[in-house]
């Protein structure tokens, strides 16, 4: 999510692009009317222009027709006006067309023609015209025609225009978008960086809004409140549970104390089994009470626990060896592979306590006889510890839901548990910024802690060196 | 009689700890406020300190604090609603000598106590004899019966601080405490399984169990007619 956005994903540079297409179809058709237009008018002057001058040729005395036509030609040295006269066999009389053209009908009407005119001084490039051709009186036949290399050369000067003008629009315009894009972009960007530790669970974080209160600052201001909502809300849930765990631990307490006194008074007694089977209940409830308060202390804890230097595969030699003796007596074969791995950063204790929770786990669910192993490697960005078993797996669909409270797979209601193990982890993993990955493996479940340590946020001044007394000090 | 001075402000918890020590055969004093208790605990002879954490008038650490300036070396055990790793950290840090969190079964706190109590008794001794189980503190070789054992590091700890506390019960929670160094709930059963290792070991075949399992507590080592009185 945080990858840089495409350019075009963002709502102002699309509204600028299809405000530019729009712009430069609406300047194509406007230009085109315009050419359109142009052409038609022109075309219709030298129409009238076209008529005139045959109404003028053909109306001179017959006799001197050929005199006339050859000196209309002759004051065309451009070769623009071209005037021909042919008798009934199409024979060329007079003025400065080679043959009759064949394409134009006789009617006394302005024709197009495409291809020009045949012409002595021209004959290497024909150029567009408009003619007419006229049977006169004695069978003779006048065509007078005018190029209108004039009339596209307008057209050229206005399609160079359009060019020009939807080139100046638009190219700025798309470059101006572009750069007033990168401004939301940034923005987005900040709100994004803003939103990585609410999304990671610190819900006491809020988006950034700024003092120009525009449609981002609106958004921003509602997804604060609604956060805040949030934050509310699970305080209170999270609150209600952990006081009640909190309170029914005092008294829990005291009545597993009284049940205690009562079971030694019982002694040998047939209801000494009784109370103790009260006790052990209510140890199983003290258990899950206790692990639930764990939980809700290392959230509470917010990144103040005591980091330093730690070798990963030191620990889990640790824990496989806390773990080994009862793997042992499940019949399973409990493999340790430590490859070499650069230290991290992180709460060796709670380290421990997130992948013994694991291993934990893992033996509990893999059925007497299957195989679990630890492995512990280097990745591109850090060390990574796999824990594979070969037993159940945790269903695809389960996998979100089992770091939940509580939550316990369908398949392992009848296994004891405080259903907390991985909420723990999950915990540890979160005041450490690793990720914690849930998947299968060839023959069950494998889960995979990243020990990247992508903000380890460290107190120093909250940090306590632990002193753990040791066997040793009972000597002193 | 050990003499223990209970500094506590809430009556029910200070008569829970009374009547508990009580039945451990302990003599025991109580202060409710945290100025007397520092009086008392620097010019009375006592075995032992349970010090509340919070207190009316001085608050637990500081009390700790101020006994360890003043040189008395009384063992303190702190008692705290305060559940936090850290809070644990500070406690210890200022002079406490174990640290225990309320609510607390009383048996596990008296079980703490005497382990305490154990503790100002030094062990000059290079062995640590149960029966016919002994366990040799420099070598880090345990006989049983004269003939040496193979025991793994784990369970050698293990074997030590049953042995250094034999005829004592301890909790599972002490045990781990105490052999691995961790503060959490690794689950009962682990440390069951562990010592149930140590226990084959030593216990062998046809030679008479030392390590005992008390019931809704924990396990102690002790030789066979010792233990009659606490195990059932």
């Amino acid at each position: 999510m945080n990858a840089r956005p495409n350019a075009w994903h963002s709502a102002t540079s699309r509204l600028i692009l299809i405000y530019g297409v729009l712009f430069a179809l609406w300047g194509f058709v406007l230009v085109c009317v315009i050419q359109w237009e142009t052409t038609r008018y022109l075309n219709s002057v030298i129409d009238q222009m076209l008529m005139q001058r045959m109404h003028y040729i053909a109306s001179t005395d017959p006799e001197r027709l050929p005199t006339t036509v050859d000196a209309a030609s002759a004051i065309d040295p451009h070769g623009i006006m071209s005037v021909g006269l042919f008798d009934r066999d199409h024979r060329p009389v007079a003025g400065n067309i080679d043959h009759l053209p064949v394409s134009l009908p006789r009617d006394g009407q302005v024709h197009l023609l495409k291809h020009g005119l045949p012409r002595p001084d021209r004959d290497a490039e024909r150029v567009r015209a408009r003619g007419l051709a006229s049977m006169l009186p004695n069978g003779d036949i006048l065509v007078i025609a005018k190029d209108t290399s004039t009339i596209d050369g307008i057209g050229a000067i206005i399609r160079r225009a359009l060019l020009w003008g939807v080139s100046l629009t638009v190219i700025p315009g798309l470059l101006g978008g572009f750069l007033l894009r990168r401004g939301p972009a940034k923005r987005i960007r900040e709100l994004q960086e803003a939103t990585d530790p609410i999304r990671q669970g610190d819900l006491s974080k809020r988006l950034p809004v700024s003092r120009r209160g525009d449609e981002l600052d609106q958004l921003a201001a509602i997804v604060n409140t609604m956060l805040g909502e949030i934050e509310r809300l699970m305080s209170e849930v999270k609150g209600v549970c952990d006081n009640i765990a909190h309170d029914l631990r005092t008294p829990l307490t005291r009545l597993r104390a009284r049940l205690y006194r009562t079971q030694q008074q019982l002694e040998g007694a047939p209801e000494a089994a009784l109370v103790e089977s009260c006790m052990v209940d209510i140890d199983a409830v003290l258990t899950r009470f206790r692990a639930l308060l764990r939980v809700s202390e290392l959230e509470d804890r917010n990144r103040a626990a005591c980091f330093d230097e730690v070798d990963v595969g030191q620990v889990l030699r640790q824990v496989h060896e806390f773990y080994a003796p009862v793997a042992e007596d499940r019949g399973q074969p409990f493999e340790l592979e430590v490859q070499p791995l650069s230290p991290i950063r992180a709460d060796a204790h709670l380290l421990f306590e997130a992948l013994a929770n694991l291993v934990g786990n893992a033996i509990k669910f893999t059925p007497p006889g299957g195989t679990v192993s630890l492995r512990a490697s280097m990745d591109k960005r850090g060390p990574r510890v796999d824990i594979i078993d070969s037993g159940p797996g945790i269903p695809a669909d389960e996998r979100d839901a089992v770091t939940r409270r509580f939550y316990r797979g369908d398949n392992t209601r009848s296994t004891t548990g405080s259903g907390l193990g991985l909420s723990i982890v999950s915990a540890i993993v979160r005041l450490h910024g690793y990720a914690l990955d849930i998947g299968e493996a060839s023959a069950g479940a494998r889960l995979t802690l990243y020990c990247y340590a992508l903000a380890p946020g460290e107190k120093p001044g909250t940090c306590l060196s632990r002193t753990v007394p040791e066997v040793t000090t009972a000597t002193a | 009689m050990p003499r223990v001075l209970v500094i506590e402000d809430d009556e029910t918890t200070a008569r829970e700890i009374v009547a508990e020590l009580g039945v451990h055969g302990m003599s025991t004093e109580w202060v409710a406020d945290g100025r007397a208790g520092l009086e008392r605990a620097s010019q009375g002879d006592y075995d032992l300190v349970t010090l509340d954490r919070m207190l009316p008038g001085m608050d637990g650490i500081d009390v700790v604090a101020a006994l360890r300036r003043a040189q008395v070396d009384t063992p303190v055990l702190m008692i705290s609603a305060l559940s936090d790793v850290d809070e644990r950290v500070r406690g210890l840090r200022a002079g406490g000598d174990d640290y225990l969190t309320k609510p607390f079964a009383p048996d596990e706190m008296a079980a703490r106590v005497e382990v305490l109590l154990r503790r100002r008794q030094p062990t000059v001794a290079q062995r640590l004899r149960v029966a016919d189980l002994e366990l040799d503190l420099v070598s880090h070789v345990a006989y049983r019966g004269g003939q040496p054992l193979t025991l793994l590091p784990t369970e050698y700890r293990l074997l030590e601080f049953l042995m250094r506390n034999s005829g004592q019960v301890l909790t599972r929670s002490m045990i781990f405490e105490t052999v691995w160094g961790f503060h959490f709930d690794p689950g009962t059963n682990v440390i069951d399984v562990h010592i149930g290792r140590l226990r084959r070991k030593i216990d062998g075949t046809g030679q008479s169990a030392l390590i005992h399992t008390v019931r809704g507590t924990g396990y102690m080592i002790a030789a066979a007619n010792e233990a009659a009185s606490v195990v059932s």
